[in-house]
């Protein structure tokens, strides 16, 4: 059983407290995606985990085992830093037979995991190589294979990809998710890019300033954000927030903005003259004849879609449609909201309602 | 090609320089190393003799003797140099207090000449004068006589050499600890390596370029340590402590043998040349020559 528990883990620098109270259940075999904006403690708490960082209050455990006092190297873990962390000094095929040197494994079994895991990564052609004759994709590769010839109960990744350029990013997330698939060994993965978190996490935690904002997977962040951070932080392009009071109109519940746009709402528990935000994401407006109307500001084609920002009563929503429009800027045109795709929050406490 | 004649203008100066005071002394020694040469006996002349000096050098039970014991100066000195300045620049990467005060006093023994060193230490190590036999003696009983024994004059001299110049391998050392990124000691201790494999396998490899720089530093010092040793113990007792520098020197100064003695210095040269490549070789060549 290789299940990760972290409870209500507290990190202090001297008198500085980083990390506040931090829980996370991680099962067997799951890929969990830690994301948040930088400095939130996503790479404090991998660390922790990795046993580089001490533990300031609270309990870890691996495998059912509390490790908060367990070197290192005792913990059945691999890391990958998001600097590689290479051995500059050692060739490709020492690199990643370090791990097992170090335990001690004869040379045949390093020989037959290395190559194997070297296959696995298309690295056979480098073995011989060092990694400054390496390409930042196959230093990548190579800080990985070091990471799965050990077979550790639990891989760490650290922004593994964020030195990558884009598009290799996107093939490198595809080969990470896909060795998963194959390997089945639980992940720690830490990013601060949500497109990252969505698409390879089977649970996403979401981390603010040293907290957990909320645990889920992809699809539930995305549908039911529990605050307002994570309805912005999760998707792309991030959720339009519209500032507001629930209102009566015909005896049933309304949105009107503080700058006079009315809204129907779906059926809320939110109470009759509460102070809310409305969140709509750009991808639930629909553009078309009636409709809200709004006056376009901005148009910015991709190609496959266009992304709309356009004005309504001192309000800016923008809105991502699949189909070519022809507007211009300064032309008038209709934003259908669908009233069961909004979401609601608080405004005191940012909290969904 | 304008700007290459600049180059090579701007260049001159230093260039005629290194000729005049490098290339220029190097090649004259050399050449009288092939004369038999004394300017201050009736015959003043440089006369041809052939190889005879570096014969009578490599047949001379004096000279053989005394590169003797300058391998064993030389080895046991630098060694030591390496591995206490090793520790104590390890020692200087941590904080406690007053470190900066710390790094400042264990430099000073570099900043001074040679000569005082020498002076210094004979003054300390003379019997019934210096406090070190004084303190061995009322500790340990034990009667301490530079001039008397072999092996105590050529420990003494070692001992001097390293309090001399430890501080410029700790001084190397730290600059090439603190220039390490962090991030493969962290993953060493993930892929399971202790202290001491992280010693052998990361740390020493990664500063191996700054080791070997400073082994051939400290080596080439050492192999001509003569002032020091001069006058601390004048080569003696016997020629326990004439190490070439000292041997070459009282060849040449009392006997004005300049042709012997620059057969011998180009002896020692090669030699010196020959021990710093096999050590490059060994240490750092394998990792440029290997594809990469
Ligand atoms: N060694 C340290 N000393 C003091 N503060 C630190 C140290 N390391 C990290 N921190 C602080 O802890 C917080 C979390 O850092 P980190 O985990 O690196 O963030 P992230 O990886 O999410 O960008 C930051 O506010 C950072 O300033
Ligand atoms: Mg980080």
């Amino acid at each position: 059983m290789s299940n990760v528990q972290i409870s209500n883990v507290v990190k202090r620098y001297g008198a500085v407290q980083v990390m506040h109270g931090v829980s996370v259940d991680i099962e067997d075999g799951e890929f969990v995606v830690l994301v948040g904006p930088s400095g939130c403690g996503k790479s404090t708490l991998l660390r922790m985990l990795a046993g580089l960082e001490e533990v300031s209050g609270g309990t870890i455990s691996i495998g059912g085992r509390v490790v908060n006092d367990v070197i290192p190297k005792d913990r059945d873990i691999a890391m990958v830093f998001q600097s590689y962390a290479l051995y500059p000094h050692k060739t490709v095929y020492d690199n990643m037979g370090f791990p097992l040197k170090m335990a001690g494994r004869p040379k045949a079994e390093i020989d037959t995991k290395v190559r194997k895991a070297a296959e696995i990564l298309d690295l056979t052609k480098y073995l011989d190589r060092y990694p400054k004759a390496l390409s930042g994709g196959q230093r990548q590769r190579v800080a990985m294979g070091r990471a799965i010839v050990r077979d550790p109960q639990v891989f760490l990744f650290d922004e593994p990809l964020s030195n990558l350029d884009a598009k290799l990013r996107v093939t490198m997330r595809l080969e990470i998710k896909e060795l998963h698939q194959r390997l089945k060994t639980t992940i720690v993965y830490v990013t601060h890019d949500q497109i990252e978190a969505m698409t390879m996490a089977d649970k996403i935690v979401v981390m603010r300033d040293g907290r957990v904002e909320q645990i889920g997977a992809p699809l539930d962040l995305y549908d039911n954000p529990q605050n307002l951070f994570v309805a912005g932080f999760i998707g792309s392009p991030s959720m339009n927030f519209i500032h507001g009071r629930i209102i009566l109109r015909e005896g049933r519940k309304a949105f009107r903005s503080d700058g006079g746009l009315e809204l129907p709402v779906p059926a809320t528990a939110a109470a009759d003259g509460q102070a809310v935000t409305l969140g709509i994401r750009p991808e639930h407006i629909r553009i078309g004849p009636g409709g809200i109307p709004v006056r376009v500001v901005v148009l910015e084609p991709t190609g496959s879609e266009t992304q709309v920002f356009a004005r309504s009563g001192g309000e800016l929503i923008d809105a991502v449609v699949k189909d070519r429009i022809h507007a211009r800027p300064g032309d008038e045109i209709g934003y259908h909201i669908d009233p069961e795709r909004i979401h609601l929050f608080d405004r005191e406490t940012e909290r969904r309602i | 090609m304008q700007s290459r004649k600049l180059g090579w203008l701007l260049l001159a100066p230093t260039l005629i320089v290194l000729f005049l005071f490098g290339v220029v002394p190097f090649v004259y020694v050399v050449y009288v190393s092939f004369h038999d040469w004394n300017p201050f006996a009736a015959n003043p002349d440089m006369v041809f003799s052939g190889a005879n000096n570096f014969r009578r050098a490599v047949f001379d039970a004096g000279f053989l003797a005394s590169l003797g014991v300058t391998v064993a100066f030389v080895f046991f000195a630098v060694l030591s140099e390496l591995v206490i300045g090793y520790a104590l620049a390890q020692a200087f990467m941590k904080d406690f207090p007053g470190k900066a005060f710390f790094r400042t006093i264990h430099t000073l023994p570099l900043i001074m000449a040679p000569i005082i060193v020498g002076s210094i230490w004979k003054l300390m190590t003379t019997p019934s004068i210096g406090i070190i036999p004084s303190l061995l003696d009322s500790w340990f009983g034990y009667d301490m006589n530079i001039g008397q024994s072999a092996a105590t004059a050529f420990v003494i001299t070692v001992i001097m050499d390293i309090w001399h110049w430890t501080p410029l391998v700790t001084l190397t050392l730290i600059a090439a600890l603190v220039s390490l990124p962090p991030d493969p000691f962290e993953q060493a201790q993930i892929d399971g390596a202790n202290k001491r494999q992280i010693f052998w396998h990361i740390t020493l490899p990664m500063i191996a370029p700054a080791v070997v720089a400073t082994v051939f530093i400290r080596l080439m010092d050492a192999l001509r340590t003569v002032d020091e040793v001069l006058m601390l113990t004048g080569g003696g007792p016997g020629s326990a402590t004439r190490y070439v520098g000292v041997h070459i020197f009282k060849e040449v100064f009392p006997r004005t043998n300049y042709g012997y003695g620059s057969a011998v210095s180009v002896i020692v040269l090669y030699l010196t040349i020959v021990v710093c490549w096999l050590l490059y070789v060994s240490m750092l060549a394998p990792r440029n020559s290997k594809k990469g």
